[in-house]
């Protein structure tokens, strides 16, 4: 459920992980170039790939969390993998002891501590986004919510080290640990948080304490002194931190996360400069990422986005309610000249269908081949289009009714890509009332808003939460995730027999069979041909000469908890 | 003015005969004939009329000219044109015989983009005066001509328009109009007629003013005493005795006004308020190219050129009319 803030890129040949292996030298300082700031100080609303780089994963320990090059989760607060009991119904995590909170709290944290994060992951006023759609399965949750009960009763601390959830019925994003590694499971401290959770708008950011390596400096009451909001965030040692109990090696003595930096301005600072690293930005503008590459190829390095870019059509706004015409679309559109928009195969390779190569389901749902021929011609095949517009009721095989209207985003290569898709559209004799807006407007005004009745929006991307396809498909194309506002079935795809689907698809607890399960369901949601999904991109990500970067392979960016000076 | 249409036509018949009888090699011009023979040894301003007829005739033949020379309808994109370099990233070609201005990062043909876009620029821009002028020249007319009330409402008017940051108010409009199905109930829609209305929204409150002290004027002279006398209406006093000597200034005023109004279309467009896409506009692809500038000059160079050189054309031309029309008037 998470969009891709930052614009991302893909190739063949990935460049994982720049220096694995070898340790760093310990100390210095590092500064990280950004464009925006982080979204919240707060764990509890934290969900965005930023907020993971900045704070999440150098500063926070969620139960579980992602080492670098594994594609799967470790335990981090947790001791162990979950032991399940009763069907898959009862989740034990068995915790590690010796973690503790920085100043002012202090104490050790508990099972109780993970508890009440949990619990207030619920609270209104906190704002988290993916509780209801990954939590909501246990036990007491709508008792909580509706103010029937103080806390929820399936989320239990029999003992300070043992943790105990359990679901009405099995959650497999909750037995795989997938779910466990969200910046919501790490743990806080129930007295001395309380008071900030009080009111409209929870206040605990701004006073937030850390499990992790790094914490943002406080005074002594505990109110952050480190971050000036949209410009400047800073992480210094956690002297709580006891090494001991982290697989991280945390080098660096301090960081610093600058906001507002012009991308490329910033591209070129950080590949002359030195001490320097990319925030971020997935990918540097088209003309600088072809410089980077020309003349500091050791200094750029490839992560897979584990995401797709698409071109979404509107099902509910004629013509889009015919699957014919959205056919005609998928076949006319021209998905190597797209990705020719954001900087050629280097960026990522033709997607054909939803589901991204390394995420579980990918090969279920047909590899990078397609069983379809509108989606199998990356070049575009405007015959084939037109006999597709013929299917729907054009004889002519071109579009004569009203225009339509495409809200995209304003800057490049986004722009870019939605000026392609418009000239593309063009030879189907579609007229396009096409708007080009501030990115976080094109999703918050026009086209995550069901009631604007966008047609058609370029430039939507989606990427995963963790290593199971339930996030790359049940957000995007379930009926019931269909909401007035911040709405994300774009496409407002409501079919009783996928959502049946899908809905049987999140019960099931063991990873081949939800990866079967959500790739069949990712191949039938291609048939309906509602988006035309047309990269799978990689992140880009650059580093100054004398920074020994570390990227981690979950997010896709830089990972600061391993990353050291040379 | 002394030029003005009514007052030569009576002219030549006291002082001029007059004339005629002491130096018969003197004969009698209209003021036309004076302008033209000014207007003739103006060489800067012949040569920027002439640049201009060329511009209109390039904006009129603009799916000609891209034919004969073999360039790609403007909004056709393809990626055939693009090289890959060394390290494979696609950036776009510049000036070749297949493209002869190079292609944009869409991989379209820039020399048609370019010369398209003259129709876009020279058609937003005459629009936009006429309809600046139109409102202008009634909003000055009733103003100087009524004076009073009238006078002072309207007066008022202009100036509160113009002690607005036009810029921005041209801007705050433009976004608000084209966003989404556009507003005043979907009236006025997203596209060239946006920025065309507000370019004249703001521009028309310089006619009004220049017409206005013009009417004051004229109002008190004989030919318009000798109207009113007659029994002519207010009407046409006004319409068919002011008017016609507004034409010389307005002319003037309007040439003037043009290479503003491109430029504020260009502004508006760069600021990306202005034309949608796909249509061209000089200042759209500035703006673009801002991004590419150091890999692909081109694409800032030949819509720059064609800007300036078009704004420069208009701007001689005017100050050419205008010395033509008023010799004694100073331009500084």
């Amino acid at each position: 459920m998470k969009f891709l803030m930052a614009m991302a890129l893909a190739s063949t040949a990935l460049l994982v992980a720049g220096c694995g292996g070898t340790a760093g030298k310990k100390g210095g300082t590092l500064t990280v170039l950004s464009q925006g700031d982080v979204d919240s100080l707060d764990p509890g609303y934290q969900y965005y790939q930023y907020d993971y780089e900045a704070l999440s994963q150098p500063a926070q320990r969620t139960l579980y969390g992602w080492k670098p090059n594994l594609r799967k989760p470790s335990p981090d607060f947790a001791a162990s993998m979950p032991k399940l009991s009763n069907g898959g119904k009862t989740i034990t995590i068995k915790l590690k002891s010796g973690v503790r909170f920085s100043p002012p709290v202090n104490r050790v944290a508990t099972a109780a501590d993970v508890k009440y994060a949990m619990e207030r992951d619920f609270l209104p006023q906190v704002a988290n986004s993916y509780a209801p759609v990954y939590y909501g399965d246990i036990v007491g949750v709508k008792a909580f919510t509706d103010g029937k009960a103080k806390g929820i009763s399936g989320i239990q601390a029999p003992n300070p080290t043992t943790l105990v959830i359990k679901t009405t019925k099995p959650v497999g994003v909750l037995t795989t640990a997938n779910a466990l590694t969200l910046p919501g499971t790490a743990p806080v401290p129930k007295e001395y948080a309380q008071k900030f959770d009080k009111g409209k708008t929870s206040t605990y950011g701004q006073h937030v304490v850390f499990t992790g390596p790094y914490m943002i400096p406080n005074d002594r009451s505990g109110k952050v002194t480190g971050w000036t909001p949209s410009k400047r965030l800073e992480l210094v040692r956690n002297p709580n931190w006891d090494r001991k109990t982290d697989y991280r090696p945390a080098y660096l003595e301090r960081i610093a996360f600058l906001a507002g930096n012009d991308l490329s301005l910033a591209t070129r600072r950080i590949l002359s400069g030195n001490g320097q690293i990319s925030g971020d930005f997935a990918a540097p503008p088209v003309a600088d990422f072809k410089l980077a590459l020309e003349h500091y190829p050791s200094q750029v390095s490839f992560t897979p986005g584990d995401s797709y870019r698409s071109i979404t059509m509107n099902t509910t706004v004629k013509p889009f309610d015919n699957v014919n015409v959205r056919k005609a679309v998928a076949a006319v559109i021209d998905r190597n000249a797209l990705v020719a928009t954001r900087g050629g195969s280097r960026i990522g390779p033709v997607a054909t269908h939803y589901i991204p190569p390394f995420l579980p389901g990918f090969q279920e749902a047909g590899g990078s081949k397609s069983p379809y021929d509108y989606m199998s011609q990356p070049n575009g095949n405007l015959a084939l289009a037109k006999r597709y517009m013929r299917k729907a009721g054009y004889a002519s095989g071109r579009y004569n009714g009203p225009s339509l209207l495409m809200v995209g985003d304003d800057s490049a290569p986004a722009k870019n890509t939605g000026e392609a898709v418009q000239s593309q559209l063009q030879q189907l004799g579609f007229k396009l009332n096409y708007q080009q807006v501030p990115h976080e407007v094109a999703n918050s005004k026009f086209c995550g808003v069901p009631k604007q009745k966008v047609a058609i929006c370029p430039n939507w991307a989606w990427g995963k939460d963790f290593y199971d396809s339930q996030s790359m498909i049940d957000p995007t194309f379930n009926g019931k995730n269909i909401v007035p506002s911040n709405n994300s079935n774009l496409s407002e795809l409501n079919d009783p027999k996928l959502n049946a689907a899908m809905d049987r698809a999140e019960r099931i607890p063991d990873p081949a069979g939800r990866a079967k399960a959500w790739g069949a369901i990712d191949k039938a949601v291609t048939g309906l041909a509602v988006q035309v999904p047309w990269i799978w991109d990689n992140d880009v990500n650059l580093r100054s000469k004398n920074v020994k970067a570390v990227t981690n392979l979950f997010n896709g960016t830089w990972d600061v908890a391993f990353t050291s000076i040379k | 003015m002394t030029g003005t249409v009514d007052f030569a036509r009576e002219a030549p018949g006291d002082e001029g005969s007059a004339l005629i009888d002491v130096m018969p090699d003197v004969a009698a011009r209209s003021p036309f004939q004076l302008f033209w023979r000014r207007l003739r040894t103006d060489r800067v301003a012949l040569a920027a009329a002439a640049l201009i007829v060329l511009l209109v005739l390039m904006a009129i033949c603009a799916p000609l000219i891209v034919k004969l020379v073999g360039a790609r309808p403007p909004n056709q994109q393809s990626d055939k044109y693009f090289s890959l370099g060394k390290v494979g990233v696609p950036s776009p070609t510049g000036p070749s015989s297949k493209n002869l201005f190079g292609v944009d990062p869409l991989g379209r043909d820039l020399f048609s983009r370019v010369v398209y876009g003259a129709r876009v620029s020279l058609e937003i821009a005459l629009a936009a005066t006429a309809l600046s002028v139109a409102i202008g020249l009634v909003v000055g007319l009733f103003a100087g001509y009524f004076r009073g009330w009238v006078d002072t409402v309207l007066s008022r008017l202009v100036d509160v328009l113009l002690a607005f940051p036009i810029l921005l108010l041209g801007i705050g409009i433009a976004s608000a109009c084209s966003l989404g199905h556009g507003c005043l109930g979907g009236l006025i829609k997203p596209g060239l007629g946006v920025v065309i209305l507000v370019i004249s929204f703001v521009n028309w409150t310089y006619i009004a003013r220049i017409v206005r002290g013009q009417v004051l004027s004229l109002r008190e002279r004989e030919f318009v005493e000798a109207a009113r006398s007659l029994g002519a209406s207010h009407m046409r006093i006004m319409f068919r005795e002011i008017l016609p000597n507004l034409v010389a200034p307005l002319i003037v005023y309007a040439t003037l006004i043009i290479p503003q109004n491109i430029l504020f279309e260009a502004a508006l467009s760069f600021l990306g308020v202005g034309v949608q896409p796909p249509d061209p506009s000089w200042g759209k692809m500035i703006a673009d190219a801002t991004d590419v500038f150091d890999t692909a000059w081109w694409y800032m160079v030949f819509p720059g050129a064609a800007l300036l050189l078009t704004v420069l054309a208009f701007n001689l031309l005017g100050d050419g009319l205008q010395d033509a029309i008023n010799p004694r008037a100073s331009r500084s």
